[in-house]
């Protein structure tokens, strides 16, 4: 049966459309690192996710063709720094693929969002890479230059803007008079916002996720600053920085380690946007969005159950 | 005009859509094959043999089971074999079919005491006749009506299901546009046998045409006519009531529990075909449609005469085909177009056939929980239907799945889901089956092994006993030995000392 509506590997590939203009708001500040990340980072998942499937006598071509693989491979892309050397994407892609989705039976089966499993990875294994950000723009010869660590290359200075403003307030300076309107994080978290409200409109994503994840993030960084705004940022402003789009509309609504029921989603949602301003502002990791989506979906069978819809006449 | 009253279902327009939507009458079949048994029910019993010449109407086969209806001859003729014949049901089992060779006169036998004046005679007297006339829900799910309307006594409402039940089939439609003022009848009939306040015929806003004709039949102002929204699944009974009447039956009941008589309209006319015209059920609209045939369209045709029969009119080209009946959605794949026509077929669907899409992982998108009518979590059914962990799915209500199948069509990676869920449910009732065996078994087991033990110790204590009495025998014996000894001996060392002396 075929409904005409999209299927699976469409769907997939509707989100990475999406992504297109927050990836080219970072191509236009950060420069050609991003478009190399995700290139690595593609034919990494194919080979890694070619070579598993082989491994285990499964055919290669359905699985690859469903393009879910691709997806997880520029979602780790995009949020690890532009300049990361080449075997950072190339050591995160792998394992998310393999042990973030592959080693539960593939697209499907896996408790947790490949992609942040990844990333959490790499941050813990390689905190000073994963931490070090290109704060200009950088043309395309510096950045194979740096990625592929050819000659050493004097631009990788500054860390993320999340830790800037952390470091510049723990250093006394007050909320009011910091740069922190940056705008190269709040055109880039822009650019995912366009995108992910056009996943709402082709009703590719559920409204709910995004929506109550924005609400989390805002009522908890909301709270803080009613609490003292001298030291914690203004709850817009968590909005506009770090992942907090990406994470928004792009990571959190990833269907198969999420909440499933629509009451669910928006507890899924709400919890994640919470945790990532609780581990912003009180962890030691630049943003929280990756540890936030991993401990959430944990708690996504329990939230599953107690959530269950009306059934039709019980 | 009533609005949508339920989350769920899916639009989905008619995909062969014709312009006028009419009926073509049929031509005699030469031969006609009636399964004894079409229901998988008690197996009626032949009353007729091979040879017997039959009229059109005559009952030639019945049981005495309340709960099946007798089978009748469709045309008249000579019955020419009693044997086994594929029919159109899931399990493609072959069963015993009677095959009647028409002689082209359909001679039809007498009504015996006619009910014309229907109002006169006692309500179950006229389900009765009912029975006899083997009226069963023409919808496709085959209850039989006398049941049905026994259990209907002072209900409060009639609704009858003119929605088409399915995308594609358009009989209904034609039935109401072609025969308004015995659908009308028929439902004062009802009115009378149920004595219900009002009835509701329920037509979807798609079908402006039957709507109309039936209201201009229409005089009696206990009887309304409904328009619903073209939603897919309105046209199950639970939901065609939430709509026309926001009540929701409670589930595991039927309408029918909440004072509610719900039927189709090709059901109401077969009541008044027997009520009023003294036929009995012999015929019924079938809709042909599909990519198969170029001229879709609606045929009455006897039962029992061939899915051929009647395919070959619509004119189909000539590639392999895929045969189902009924609707896209709940219909059942059947192996060719050599099966007869039975009563609930209301539509045979001749598809070219095509490369199946295969299915893959469930993304756990949660389309198929926003498509599914009776707010269920397919998804999660899913997951328990295909670790077999049917325990776990009944716990997610799959017996309140009624396998409409919204969610396989919307789901994105093309799963079958339906399927799973009806065989999760065989499966199920099966292992609840065995489970209760299998205890009953326990606890005989048990009884046994218990059984078993306590003759055990039982011989054990007894053994125990008589060791211990053998023993005891034995100490005394041997105290009687050594006392006997010793006398002895005490005898010989006095004759020794005698002696001695
Ligand atoms: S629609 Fe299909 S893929 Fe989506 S959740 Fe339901 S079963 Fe899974
Ligand atoms: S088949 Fe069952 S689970 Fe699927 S939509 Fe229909 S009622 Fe819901």
């Amino acid at each position: 049966m075929n409904s005409g509506e999209l299927n699976t590997s469409q769907v997939m590939r509707q989100v990475i459309y999406a992504l297109g203009l927050g990836v080219g708001a970072s191509f236009y500040f950060f420069g050609w690192g991003v478009l190399i990340q995700i290139v690595l980072g593609i034919v990494t998942a194919l080979v890694s996710e070619s070579v598993f499937l082989s491994f285990r006598g499964l055919p290669v071509k359905p699985t690859i063709a469903d393009g879910s693989a691709i997806l997880t491979a520029i979602l780790l892309a995009i949020s690890i720094p532009t300049m990361a050397p080449w075997w950072i994407i190339v050591v995160g892609v792998t394992f998310a693929i393999i042990f973030g989705k592959q080693i539960y039976g593939g697209l499907g089966n896996n408790p947790f969002n490949p992609a942040m499993l990844g990333y959490a990875f790499l941050l813990i294994s390689y905190p000073l890479q994963m931490t070090t950000w290109g704060s200009d723009y950088v043309n395309i010869e510096q950045s194979i230059n740096a990625i592929f660590n050819i000659s050493s290359v004097d631009i990788l200075t500054g860390a993320t803007k999340l830790d800037e403003v952390k470091m510049q307030i723990s250093l006394g300076t007050h909320i009011e008079n910091l740069d922190i309107y940056s705008l190269s994080q709040s055109w880039i978290n822009a650019g995912f916002l366009v995108g992910g409200l056009y996943l709402l409109i082709r009703k590719i994503i559920y409204w709910q996720i995004p929506t109550a994840f924005i609400l989390g993030i805002f009522a908890t960084a909301g709270l803080l600053f009613l609490i003292d705004d001298n030291i914690y940022l203004p709850p817009q402003l968590h909005l506009m920085l770090g992942a907090s789009m990406l994470g928004a509309f792009f990571i959190a609504t990833d269907p198969v380690s999420s909440s499933t029921t629509p009451k669910g989603r928006l507890i899924y949602g709400f919890l994640i946007g919470m945790l990532v301003v609780i581990i912003r502002v009180f962890g030691g990791y630049p943003d929280g969005v990756a540890f936030a989506v991993l401990l959430i979906n944990i708690a996504v069978p329990l939230i599953d159950s107690y959530t269950k819809p009306k059934v039709f006449g019980k | 005009m009533y609005s949508d009253l339920y989350k769920g279902g899916v639009f989905i327009s008619n995909p062969y859509p014709i312009d006028d939507v009419g009926i073509k009458k049929t031509t005699l079949p030469n031969k006609v094959i009636l399964p004894l048994n079409e229901r998988m029910t008690e197996k009626a019993t032949p009353c007729v043999k091979v040879g017997d010449l039959v009229l059109t109407g005559q009952v030639i086969a019945s049981n005495d089971d309340f709960n099946s209806v007798p089978i009748h001859a469709t045309v008249s003729g000579q019955v020419t074999a009693i044997d086994d014949h594929l029919i159109p049901h899931k399990s493609g089992f072959k069963t015993q079919c009677i095959t009647i060779q028409s002689d082209g006169k359909d001679e039809w036998v007498k009504d015996e005491n006619s009910t014309k004046d229907y109002w006169k005679y006692p309500q179950s007297l006229l389900i009765e006749k009912i029975h006899y006339a083997g009226i069963v829900g023409m919808g496709g799910a085959g209850f039989p009506t006398h049941i049905k309307l026994g259990l209907s006594q002072n209900c409060s409402t009639i609704i009858v299901n003119g929605t088409e039940c399915e995308p594609g089939i358009m009989c209904d439609d034609a039935l109401m546009q072609n025969y308004p003022s015995q659908v009308i009848k028929g439902v004062e009939i009802l009115l009378h046998i149920c004595g219900a306040e009002r009835a509701i015929i329920a037509i979807e806003n798609d079908k402006p045409d039957a709507y109309n004709s039936l209201l201009i039949n229409n005089n009696n102002d206990r009887i309304s006519i409904a328009h619903v929204p073209t939603k897919y699944t309105s046209g199950s009974e639970k939901l065609l009531t939430k709509t026309i009447l926001d009540k929701e039956i409670p589930s595991g009941d039927f309408a029918i529990d909440v004072g509610i008589v719900c039927l189709n309209v090709a059901t109401v006319k077969a009541i008044f075909d027997i009520i009023i015209e003294g036929k009995p059920l012999v015929s019924r609209i079938v809709t042909v449609t599909g990519s198969g045939v170029s001229k879709p369209y609606n045929y009455e045709a006897r039962l029992g005469s061939s899915f051929e029969d009647i395919v070959s009119l619509s004119s189909p080209n000539k590639l392999k085909h895929d045969v189902r009946m009924g609707g896209m959605m709940m219909g059942i794949d059947v192996p060719s177009t050599d099966v007869p026509i039975s009563k609930t077929c209301n539509c045979i669907f001749i598809n070219n056939r095509v490369a199946k899409d295969t299915a893959r992982e469930c993304i756990r998108c949660g389309s198929c929980n926003q498509a599914c009518p009776v707010g269920l979590l397919p998804q999660q059914l899913y997951w328990y239907s295909k670790s077999e962990k049917t325990d776990k799915a009944v716990e997610y209500s799959l017996f309140d799945c009624i396998e409409c199948a919204c969610c396989s069509y919307v789901c994105p990676s093309n799963i079958p889901l339906v399927e799973y869920f009806s065989f999760a449910k065989a499966l199920h009732r099966n292992t609840s089956e065995e489970k209760r065996k299998a205890n009953i078994a326990r606890e005989r087991f048990e009884y046994r092994e218990f059984r078993l033990e306590r003759n055990k110790t039982e011989r054990a204590q007894m053994m125990e006993a008589k060791k211990k009495a053998i023993k005891e025998k034995m100490a005394k014996e041997k105290s009687q030995k050594d006392k006997i000894t010793k006398a002895m001996e005490r005898v010989n060392t006095n004759k020794k000392n005698k002696i001695n002396e």
